[in-house]
């Protein structure tokens, strides 16, 4: 009995990591990378994945974790130091300003892969219901489970600090084991490899580090982000355009735990400069994604937080047209807000309880783009997350996206594995793109035709937005396809 | 008006070969009876040429092979099933001998999977052996103890090469060859026992005829002009028959496979008499 338990867990841990140091093990590895156990010869990877963010390091803990791909030799490259990460353990009452909401497909793969319990649970808040409305014209759409969909009280999605999820990452990576780890690595050069007598490596990427140290791959992935060193080196080009808006976010502390009673609701205001956000933490925290003009952010980051407060909840409750007056002041916001809410009803059923404070250094501002490449991999390289993709936020779909990318990567990887084909060619990589990249690019068209639609602050576009948000509303069917695909667990149409 | 003339001249041209019921019978007198004096080898020089020259392209993903780089993932999995169908099959890891092995698409697979001992591939084309070898340098995985490339044919493949393999393959092969009966003959006698004999070809009926003479090669050009001999097609029940006759072989497992475009290879479980399929035995204990 208990060597069967050991075997599976054996299995599903780590073969070779159980017998890391035994002679059984080096012969294994020298026989599946051949020179890489010649100190003189150069040092092969199987995969080496540049980026050690929610993709990349979802990606090698999904190899790590799979008994077909578990014996690949694995190298992450990241810039920043991990120690950092594995010890972060902020303080309960504190939250990070980067913050991703998790659909429960998303939260199903890290659950398969054995990083979920890793993350810190009591940082994580799944949410229930949406609110959504149209600034202009109060048009509603509530995504709510009731009625129409599946089973009340489902969950939409979890939202959690990013830092929560790459140390839960990193912590089930740790666990794995076997993974040789560069971090405070700089990458300063991508190269291909040289042609010997026996062995032609010119088609093989050579990652060189900072310190001299050269990493050949047979798969180079790019998880390095939007600006990732890994798809210029591929000669990919990446192409989109820049919103001309910002993204501000800040943690923000309620008057209490949000109007559900058992449940959690998020909160988005489509405002003619872009919409606002307000997503459940736990607790009486929420984080804020406020999409809007440049000039706009610049001035909520100069605000003190009395005025930095009141302009926030004036931006759930207030009129357009108050909001863009209030954004040309350079101070005094809080009387100003509190004067005109006298003066202006809303449902406070349907508005988010009032924010009574924001923590301190956590207003901050982002640009938003939209970036799609061309493709996903080249000979011996794969892009993944940002590196191939960049929505606008107003779904959250990005770094779900991102967990897509990687389970159609793995998936692939462990194919060419069990069939003996060489994982870094492109015929080995060819149905990750096919099977990501059209729904990718759908997302992408979606979010931005949802932004531009919505950046109209007048004119006949508005009415008939607001009559679609109001039909939409009324025809449960079509909302609940809606919200199955942003919860990603509809069917698969794309 | 000049296309539709270069079209009808395959027709014509290989319109000619009697039925297929008449076919089968004198492509069985072929093995058997050979009349002329027995060939020092099992190749057909006109073939040797033919694939001489696509070497160029055999690694192409895009290129004329690509159809079997995308049927290589299913003879794996056909013969995953063969193994785990009899308890006699010989244990893991596994030596094979990839006879007719090209540029070394399923030989380099095979070497590449952690159950392999080792593999031997061996083909008389000399060009295509030298695409193997250049393509098998660029993978470190490949070392010489894994995958070794032997310009050789059954016939002349040295002694001290000839026993002891767990699975010996010819994928695509015997419809190539002159002499299907000797060739599978030699190809069984390197199996070890409880070992398998796995190979792959193509039904001759009227749907494979067009299908990879007319559609494939004329039509479509996605397979290379002249690849394939359709009177050199064989029924899996002249296979079946084959290794009915002999002696110490189980009963074939068969597969039939069909290739639709934009979805790749597919099982399909009776289309083994219509077109491509695999076929394997095993030898008895």
């Amino acid at each position: 009995m208990d060597s069967i338990l050991r075997r599976r867990a054996a299995a599903f841990v780590c073969q070779s990591c159980t017998r890391r140091g035994l002679q059984s093990r080096r012969q294994l590895q020298r026989g599946f990378s051949s020179a890489s156990a010649q100190q003189t010869g150069p040092d092969i990877y199987d995969v080496v994945c540049v980026g050690g963010g929610p993709a990349g390091l979802s990606l090698l803990t999904a190899l790590r974790a799979n008994p077909v791909t578990s014996h690949l030799r694995i190298a992450l490259v990241e810039a920043q130091d991990l120690s950092k990460l594995r010890s972060w353990k902020p303080p309960p009452d504190r939250f990070s300003n980067r913050c991703s909401s998790l659909t429960p497909s998303s939260a199903l793969y890290l659950e398969k892969i054995g990083a979920w319990h890793h993350l810190d649970q009591s940082r994580v808040q799944p949410y229930q219901e949406m609110q959504v409305w149209d600034g202009v014209s109060d048009a509603r759409i509530e995504f709510d489970w009731a009625g129409s969909a599946p089973s009340a009280g489902q969950t939409i999605a979890y939202m959690t600090e990013n830092l929560n999820l790459t140390s839960g990452l990193l912590k089930r990576l740790d666990e794995l084991g076997c993974v040789s780890v560069f971090d405070s690595a700089r990458v300063e050069n991508i190269s291909l490899g040289e042609q010997t007598e026996k062995l032609n490596l010119s088609e093989w990427p050579v990652v060189h580090l900072s310190g001299g140290k050269q990493l050949f791959a047979r798969l180079l992935v790019g998880a390095d982000g939007a600006n990732s060193p890994v798809r210029s080196f591929a000669g990919i080009e990446a192409r989109g355009w820049d919103y001309g808006r910002h993204g501000v976010v800040a943690t923000l502390e309620l008057e209490g735990d949000g109007w559900g009673d058992q449940t959690k609701i998020a909160y988005q205001r489509f405002l003619p400069t872009g919409p606002v956000a307000m997503l459940p933490m736990p607790g009486n925290y929420s984080t804020l994604v406020w999409s809007t003009t440049p000039s706009n952010a610049a001035l909520l980051k100069s605000l003190s937080p009395k005025d930095f407060v009141a302009l926030v909840n004036a931006a759930f409750r207030l009129s357009p047209t108050d909001l863009e007056f209030m954004h040309t002041q350079s101070s005094g916001q809080a009387e100003e807000v509190s004067w005109r809410l006298q003066h202006t009803t809303f449902d406070h059923q349907r508005t988010p309880q009032a924010v009574t404070g924001v923590q301190e250094g956590t207003v901050a501002s982002f640009p938003l783009k939209l970036r799609h490449a061309d493709t996903y991999i080249g000979e011996r390289v794969a892009l993944v997350g940002d590196a191939a993709h960049t929505i606008h936020p107003l779904a959250g779909q990005g770094l779900n996206q991102g967990q897509g990318d990687v389970q159609s990567l793995a998936k692939a990887i462990e194919y060419a594995v069990s069939h003996g084909r060489d994982l870094g060619t492109s015929m080995s990589l060819e149905s990750y793109v096919s099977e990501r990249y059209a729904a990718n690019h759908v997302l992408l068209g979606v979010c931005d035709k949802l932004h531009k639609l919505y950046s109209v602050g007048s004119g006949p576009l508005v009415p008939l937005r607001s009559l679609g948000l109001n039909a939409v509303n009324a025809l449960g069917p079509l909302k609940a396809f809606i919200m199955n695909q942003a919860a990603g667990s509809g069917s698969k149409l794309f | 008006m000049r296309s539709s003339l270069r079209l009808a001249r395959p027709l014509l041209r290989r319109a000619q070969p009697p039925p297929p019921a008449r076919t089968s019978a004198l492509l069985l007198l072929r093995p058997f009876t050979t009349t002329k004096p027995l060939p020092s080898s099992s190749v057909n020089p006109s073939e040797v040429s033919h694939f001489n020259a696509l070497a160029s392209t055999w690694w192409d993903p895009h290129g004329s092979s690509r159809i079997l780089h995308l049927m290589n993932p299913l003879r794996h999995d056909f013969i995953t099933t063969c193994l785990s169908s009899s308890p006699s099959s010989p244990q893991y890891p596994h030596r094979y001998l990839d006879v007719g092995c090209g540029g070394g698409i399923f030989a380099e697979s095979a070497a590449r999977l952690r159950t392999t001992t080792s593999v031997i591939g061996i083909d008389p084309t000399p060009n295509i052996l030298a695409v193997a070898r250049q393509h098998a340098a660029k993978d470190p995985a490949l070392t010489e103890e894994k995958l070794r490339y032997l310009s050789a044919t059954v016939e002349t493949l040295p002694e001290a090469e000839r026993e002891g393999f767990d699975i010996v393959t010819c994928f695509e092969v015997v419809e190539h060859v002159d002499n299907p009966a000797e060739f599978l003959d030699r190809c069984g006698s390197f199996v070890k026992p409880g070992g398998w004999l796995v190979l792959s070809t193509i039904a001759r009926t009227w749907t494979s005829w067009v299908t990879t003479n007319l559609v494939a090669e004329d039509i479509l050009g996605i397979v290379p002009k002249g690849t394939h001999d359709w009177n050199k097609y064989i029924n899996e029940h002249e296979l079946r028959g084959h290794f009915r006759s002999r002696v110490g072989w189980g009963a074939p497992r068969v597969l039939g496979v069909v290739y639709v475009p934009g979805l790749g290879w597919k099982e399909v479980p009776g289309s083994e008499k219509i077109g491509n399929y695999f076929f394997a035995v095993q030898k008895v204990v």
